[in-house]
């Protein structure tokens, strides 16, 4: 639920599910209500058709008796009984049906009033029928004609139909302002919906719409970074190849400056004349063979011991004042004598010749190299 | 000898077979009137008319059953309902069962249909039946002797239910 859109889509989406309760919790409500105003329209249609027959009913009571008082045959007397039957139902159902209106009461109970009055006739002019009295029952009709039951039936049932005809139309348009009322609740709701779904669409579209774009610039960006990466590792390859041909050159130097080296070595090894390299203190660093051969000194015992242990020079330093030795390493420059004596292992003097040479790096002396010949004896 | 040996038609059920069947139920009761057909008429018939004819209304059917279901110890109410542009229907609630009988069930396997106590209840379920709207619906007596429909409590559908003449039925155990 961090991603605002869809907090938006969620809360929308939300709107929409209680609109939808709304609508049906007021669609609800109006049928139901609708439904009670279908009962009360039928019921007052049940009502206008009951005092419809209640008419009927008294009427038919009436020349039920007044047949049986002019046949007086059993079946008539059957059938009188089942007027009375009827107008007493009619007059139960008329009395149920307009219970709830107190306005009708006054004449429903005048009916009422009526219909015992007829009952009473009736059971009063079959009983005279029974005895034999028809003076007495020529009484009873006439005095009832006089009493004008029939017409006042008639104008207390006209007088309710037509206060139900108004119950009628007025609930009649009751109920179809209810429909009105639901078809304008759903008929808002379901077009507030739309609105919302409309809404959420839209939002749904734009946001697409931005994570298309922002797609697009990340494949942008990273075919950028492709193309960095290709140039960077070409460059690199190029590198990298520049340096193994480096390698191999130097690898190549190298291999023939060892072999430079092992040449120089062999030659040095190879020649007889005995050969001292010196540092400028004149301190013995390295030797050829040719030393151990003649003085029988081992090399580690020769490294770092002064050249003037092993050599001596036969002037014996009488050329000039100081060492002459140091003093040529000094200037630079080549020193030869004609003799010169190295002691071997067991303290005998061997005649030499000396010869003294500068080692240089890079115009600086930094040694010297020192070769002695041996001299044959006579 | 082939129409000699072919059975003949089913002798038709008396009502001193249904007062005698100590066996009678409800549901016994109605299985006896499937294969009945419906032809209305204003007047209840005399039960032996309608059990020879094989055809009624739900008025005839509604009495026969009250008055042979009293004789077996139950306790049936006549019911006649009454709905929008229909001829009133007639039922008969059997309190022991708590449903009442309808012709026009006679010929399902559930020919008794279960029903609260109340007239309206009662009215409302017959409606459904009927998919309609009742308005009204009354309690009434009938005898074959009297050959006189008698109605009693009458109950509104648009008045409150709180305020119906039958809100407290009685139970079957007070009936008896």
């Amino acid at each position: 639920m961090k991603d605002p859109i869809i907090r938006r889509i969620v809360a929308l989406f939300a709107a929409v599910a209680a609109v939808l309760i709304v609508v049906a919790v007021v669609a609800l409500r109006n049928v139901a209500r609708a439904t009670a105003g279908s009962d009360w329209v039928n019921q007052t249609h049940a009502a206008i058709l009951e005092l419809g027959s209640l008419r009927g009913a008294f009427l038919a009571s009436d020349a039920a008796l007044r047949t049986l008082v002019v046949s007086g045959v059993e079946q008539d007397e059957a059938a009188c009984r089942e007027t009375m039957a009827d107008l007493s139902e009619n007059l139960e159902v008329v009395r149920a049906l307009l219970r709830s209106d107190a306005a009708a009461a006054p004449a429903v109970e005048r009916l009422d009033a009526l219909a015992a009055g007829r009952a009473k006739l009736t059971r009063d002019a079959v009983a005279a029928r029974r005895g034999g009295r028809p003076d007495e029952i020529r009484a009873l009709l006439l005095a009832d004609t006089a009493a004008g039951v029939t017409a006042e039936v008639r104008r207390i049932v006209e007088k309710l139909k037509t206060e139900q005809m108004a119950l009628l139309a007025a609930r009649d348009s009751q109920a179809y302002l209810q429909a009105q009322t639901t078809r304008w609740t759903v008929g808002t709701g379901v077009a507030f919906n739309f609105i919302l779904l409309g809404l959420a669409g839209w939002l749904v579209w734009d946001d697409v719409r931005a994570r298309r774009r922002a797609a697009a610039v990340l494949r942008e960006a990273n075919d950028q970074l492709e193309t960095k990466v290709r140039e960077r590792t070409a460059e690199l390859a190029k590198a990298n190849d520049v340096l193994r041909a480096e390698n191999l050159e130097r690898a190549w130097g190298t291999q023939a400056l060892e072999h430079q080296l092992r040449y120089n070595e062999l030659i040095v090894n190879s020649i007889t004349d005995l050969v001292f390299v010196l540092t400028k203190a004149q301190n013995i660093s390295r030797i050829n063979p040719a030393v151990t051969h003649v003085t029988g000194f081992e090399t580690k015992e020769l490294v770092n011991r002064p050249l003037q242990e092993l050599v001596r020079l036969g002037s014996g330093g009488r050329a000039g004042p100081g060492d002459p030795l140091a003093q040529a390493l000094r200037e630079g420059r080549d020193y030869r004598e004609a003799e010169a004596f190295v002691k071997d292992r067991n303290g005998r003097e061997v005649a030499v010749s000396f010869m003294l040479f500068p080692l240089r790096d890079r115009d600086r002396v930094v040694g010297g190299v020192v070769i002695l010949r041996t001299l044959s004896v006579a | 000898m082939a129409i000699l040996l072919a059975p003949g038609p089913a002798s038709a059920l008396t009502l001193r077979e249904l007062l005698d069947d100590k066996a009678l139920t409800p549901k016994r009761f109605a299985s006896h009137f499937a294969e009945f057909d419906y032809e209305f008429g204003a007047d209840v018939l005399p039960a032996d008319v309608f059990l020879t004819r094989r055809k009624g209304d739900c008025d005839d059917y509604a009495v026969l059953a009250g008055h042979v279901l009293r004789h077996h110890g139950q306790t049936p109410r006549l019911i006649h309902v009454r709905m929008v542009g229909r001829v009133a229907h007639a039922v008969c609630y059997v309190t022991e069962a708590k449903a009442y009988l309808d012709y026009n069930n006679r010929k399902y396997a559930i020919n008794v249909e279960r029903s609260g106590a109340s007239l309206r209840q009662i009215a409302t379920q017959v409606a459904e039946s009927f998919k309609a709207n009742w308005t009204s619906v009354s309690e009434f007596t009938y005898t074959y002797e009297e050959d006189r429909k008698r109605f009693g409590v009458t109950v509104v559908k648009t008045d409150s239910p709180a305020s119906d003449p039958d809100r407290n039925p009685p139970s079957a155990k007070a009936a008896r």
